[in-house]
């Protein structure tokens, strides 16, 4: 039912992560997340931004975020999107498995070649 | 977040328009930021667009997730409407219990005698038979050349029929007769069925111990084995396994038990006992011989895809046949099938459907009074609707709500009713109407919940949609303005006196038809059966096995017996015949008279014969009109004689005096000795038909019923009785006494089964309306405290009060007897084969159902006009 939603491969699992990452500074538009995590991860998003958005409905689905129109900082009709409860919990909760993970990644990485 | 939600609800479940708003305001900011950072508008779109990628994809995915979430929404919003609809319901209900309770016991009465009803029909008419496939089930039936048709098949015909057919796939046959069983205790009755050699196949009837019938078993005189019915095994045996093989005396000669039927396995009829059939030399579609002893019932499997139609006529082609191959047996007739699911419960089916049709009045009648309830509470739930409307909830939302309340009270009946249906049911089949067919297959099915499910939402429906739409009309808040005097005004009071009349009309229907059936019950009862049934009695015998060889000892048998019985103290007559009157014709012979013309070709040549001794009249107290009866002369060796009913005086001798003209019957040639008075044969309802008598001395019978004729009552003799006959043979069964009054009352039990439960659900509808009277003149009277009081004030009497309140009452009355009786009038129909002896237009009847209903009307409005002329007008014009 779902259309895959055009990612770079990398980002398939983390954009969740990061747009809760994200969302957790404070509540922003779609075009705000996508400006944080361009900055924030150098541009990893470059080509496919709008993957953003079926990630944050799907989010909103899940009742993770919640969302509203509002005035921009340019004064147009915006979506924003806020962290909620459940949302934060989950952030947490994602945090500290992509920690884990990439801890042991880079323990792999760094490990003393093989005798 | 719920408010958020509602604000959304404002504007609408626009996801389109939103998802649409959302990517493009992205896009512009990208782009905005590039032509900040100096890139050329165009240049800066492609760009902006590049990053976001496939835009389409993205925006299709948007969709599909937001319309999803937006129907999750709404239905989870519903049902927290629901519970909230569900639980403010029983708050409403609770806070008024007295018409919570009225209302739920009078639909559940509604409701539970509906789905009584409903099992029966269910069970006998909708449920199929315990056969596989029935819909291809038909039996196979003589038809005669004046139209009539009887079950019974002659042996060659059978074979002819089997042999000569194109339309079934398998045709069988069995005949049914009562044996004594000896060998298992007490000796005694059986019904014992043999059958052809693929009827249980052809039915799907399984064996559940030991084996069925093989096929050399039908050769004669080599099946003597027996397979028993499940039901009798558990009576008789306590189930025991170790019956197979053992050996048991039916009808007089040695059977072994092979096998025992699939529980609930059975024919049509029910029966105790199965043996196979003999095929002897009449089995065979060449016999000339035998093809008018017709014994067995003839049971067909169609093919599959073909219609009575194509059945009944390929039976007629092989009837033709028969006629033109046999034309000294088969001349005139030919044969004609009917459906089994037809044939049992045809004669049912129009009464049982009338049944349903007057229980649903009666719940029509429910639904009216709970509407008149629910119309009563509407003055003051309308101010209470006004105040939720005030406070933002929509019509749709009170009408949802007020619909609620309706379901959860028709639920609640349903409820009760399904407890009532229950019982009644069990009460029902504990009476044992009037042997209707598959009574035993009726119960609280799967399909009988259900169906009292939908009419318990349908009656909530119906009794709720009035009323709602009273409280919901105009503008609500209205009612606010009107303050604490009473809303209603006179559109609901005109709308309850409707309602009333409605419920009026409805009663009487049912009263006319109870008074109707209840008539033709009476003119049943009056009439002159022929026979005299008091202070007689009557009981079977079957003479089988090795004392019983031949007709002499039978005769010399029945000789003692009635020698014997006539001796004991306070009997006056003992006769003996093969039919008592109301039980049927007996056998059906080719019929002569010598010297007459042929009858016409639509009159069948033939007649009902019964054989009897001497005093089988007198004991019966049918009158002799002219001639003689029987004798003890009248015996094997003498001349051959007949006594005949007036019936068959009228039907075969319209001119001729039939004293001395010799007739054949069957092979025998007789002469009329005597007339006797006609008899009624089947039912006190159905004239006589023509029928001759025969001397039991020279047409001898195994079965025989004995009637004996006492001073007082005949039942204190049976113990005397029964130790006579012990006395002369042990081996015979012990019959069951039946007295003679006790033929009339079983042939008359289904027509007062049915007048009876019509005249409950008339007298349920006609006190449901009563009430309906009581609570509209109730109410008129609280209106009209002021104008009373002010003519109380100038000077009427207490008594010219109660006579406004109660000729209001009639007047709704009259109205409601007009409509009822008119409508009676158009449904009468339905009910016209069950009448006798009365019309439709029963003046008796309508008039006695007008004083009914306005004796009513005048109870049920008495007390509220009572109260009226109480009134004390100084204190009711002062406040």
């Amino acid at each position: 039912m779902e259309r895959p939603t055009p990612a770079p491969d990398i980002l398939r699992g983390t954009l969740d992560l990061l747009i809760l990452t994200a969302l957790s500074r404070g509540p922003k538009h779609g075009y705000a997340v996508a400006r944080w995590i361009e900055i924030a991860t150098n541009d990893a998003l470059a080509i496919g931004e709008g993957s953003l958005y079926p990630a944050l409905h799907r989010l909103e689905e899940r009742n993770w975020v919640t969302a509203g129109w509002g005035p921009s900082e340019n004064n147009r009709h915006a979506k924003f999107y806020a962290l909620t409860r459940q949302g934060r919990a989950r952030l947490r909760v994602e945090a500290n498995n992509w920690r884990r993970y990439a801890a042991a990644v880079f323990a792999a990485l760094d490990a003393p070649a093989a005798e | 977040m719920s408010r958020w939600r509602r604000f959304r609800r404002l504007l609408g479940p626009e996801t389109r328009g939103d998802v649409d708003a959302e990517l493009s305001f992205h896009v512009e900011m990208r782009v905005r930021e590039l032509v900040e950072r100096g890139e050329s508008p165009d240049r800066a779109r492609e760009l902006a667009l590049r990053r976001f990628g496939d835009y389409e994809d993205s925006r299709e995915a948007c969709l599909v997730i937001s319309e999803r979430r937006e129907r999750t929404m709404v239905r989870t919003e519903y049902v927290s409407e629901l519970r909230q609809d569900v639980a403010y319901a029983f708050r409403m209900l609770r806070r008024t219990p007295g018409f919570t309770l009225i209302a739920i016991a009078t639909l559940a009465l509604g409701i539970g005698a509906n789905s009584a009803i409903f099992s029966v029909v269910h069970g006998v008419l909708l449920q199929s038979l315990p056969f596989r496939e029935p819909g291809r089930l038909y039996e196979v039936r003589m038809l005669y050349p004046d139209g009539t048709f009887y079950t019974g098949v002659s042996a060659p015909d059978f074979a002819s029929v089997r042999e000569e057919n194109r339309v079934f796939e398998q045709v069988e046959a069995y005949s049914t007769g009562v044996f004594t069983l000896l060998g298992a205790g007490e000796p005694r009755e059986v019904r014992g069925v043999n059958v052809s050699d693929g009827l249980f196949r052809m039915l799907g009837l399984d064996i559940a111990v030991g084996r069925g019938f093989l096929q050399e078993e039908h050769q004669p005189k080599r099946g003597r084995v027996a397979v028993l019915d499940h039901g009798f095994w558990q009576r008789m045996f306590g189930g025991d396994r170790s019956v197979l093989g053992r050996t048991v005396s039916v009808g007089g000669d040695p059977y072994t038990i092979v096998g025992v039927l699939a529980p609930g396995a059975r024919l049509t009829t029910p029966a105790d006992v199965y043996a196979p059939l003999e095929y002897d030399e009449r089995f065979s579609a060449t016999a000339q011989t035998a093809r008018r002893s017709e014994f067995l019932a003839v049971v067909g499997r169609s093919r599959p895809g073909l219609a009575l139609k194509q059945v009944d006529d390929d039976l007629r082609r092989v009837g033709t046949r028969l006629q033109v191959a046999f034309p000294r047996s088969n001349e005139g007739l030919t044969f004609n099938a009917i459906g089994l699911h037809q044939l049992i419960v045809g004669d049912v089916r129009t009464p049982l459907l009338v049944l349903m049709g007057a229980v649903g009045f009666v719940l029509l009648v429910a639904c009216v009074n709970v509407a008149n309830l629910l119309l009563a509470r509407a003055s003051a739930r309308k101010e209470e609707l006004a105040v939720r409307a005030a406070l933002g909830a929509g019509r749709t939302r009170l009408f949802r709500q007020l619909l609620t309340e309706a379901v959860v009270l028709g639920l609640a009946g349903g409820l009760c009713g399904l407890a009532i249906a229950y019982w009644g049911t069990r009460t029902l089949i504990a009476a044992q109407p009037a042997d209707i067919p598959r009574l035993g297959e009726v119960g609280l099915s799967t399909t009988v919940v259900l169906f009292t499910l939908a009419v318990s939402l349908l009656t909530s429906i119906i009794f709720s949609v009035l009323p709602t739409l009273h409280m919901t009309r105009g503008r609500l808040t209205e009612a606010l303005h009107e303050g604490g005097r009473s809303g209603a005004g006179s559109s609901g009071h005109r709308t309850r006196a409707a309602l009333v009349v409605a419920e009026m009309s409805l009663a009487v229907v049912l009263l006319v038809g109870a008074g109707l059936l209840i008539r033709s019950f009476v003119e049943l009862m009056r009439v002159q059966p022929g026979f005299q049934t008091d202070h007689a009695m009557a009981f079977r015998l079957t003479m089988q096995g090795d004392e019983y060889k031949g007709a002499p000892q039978i005769r010399n048998r029945v000789a003692l017996f009635q020698e014997r019985l006539r001796a004991l103290p306070g009997v006056t007559v003992v006769g003996a015949g093969t039919v008592l009157p109301l039980s049927g014709l007996g056998s059906i012979f080719n019929f002569t008279v010598e010297g007459a013309p042929p009858p016409p070709p639509n009159v069948n040549a033939e007649i009902a014969i019964a054989s009897t001794t001497p005093d089988y009249f007198r004991a019966i107290g049918t009158p002799l009109k002219r001639g003689r009866f029987f004798t003890e002369g009248d015996h094997s060796e003498s001349p051959k004689v007949a006594i005949i009913n007036e019936s068959a005086v009228r039907r075969w001798f319209p001119q001729d005096d039939p004293l001395g003209k010799r007739v054949t019957v069957g092979n025998d040639v007789r002469e009329i000795v005597g007339i006797v008075g006609d008899f009624r044969q089947r039912d006190p309802g159905q004239e006589s038909v023509p029928q001759l008598f025969a001397p039991h001395g020279q047409f001898t019978t195994r079965t025989i019923r004995i009637v004996v004729r006492t001073t007082s009552d005949p039942l204190a003799l049976a113990s005397a009785i029964r130790s006579e006959i012990r006395g002369i043979d042990p081996n015979l069964a012990i019959p069951d006494f039946t007295p003679l009054e006790q033929l009339v009352s079983r042939s008359v039990a289904r027509p007062r089964f049915y007048a009876s439960l019509v005249m409950l659900f008339a007298g349920v509808a006609l006190a449901l309306a009563a009430t309906g009277i009581f609570g509209v003149m109730s109410y008129t009277v609280a209106q009209r405290r002021r104008e009373i009081s002010i003519r109380m004030a100038l000077g009427a009497r207490a008594g010219d009060v109660v006579r406004m309140i109660v000729g209001r009452a009639l007047l709704l009355a009259a109205v409601g007897a007009i409509l009822g009786v008119a409508a009676a009038q158009a449904l009468g129909r339905v009910i016209q084969k069950q009448l006798f002896g009365v019309t439709l237009l029963d003046p008796l009847t309508i008039a006695a159902v007008i004083v009914v209903l306005g004796l009513s009307a005048v109870a049920a409005s008495i007390l509220p006009a009572r109260r009226a002329a109480g009134v004390d007008p100084a204190s009711v014009l002062r406040s």
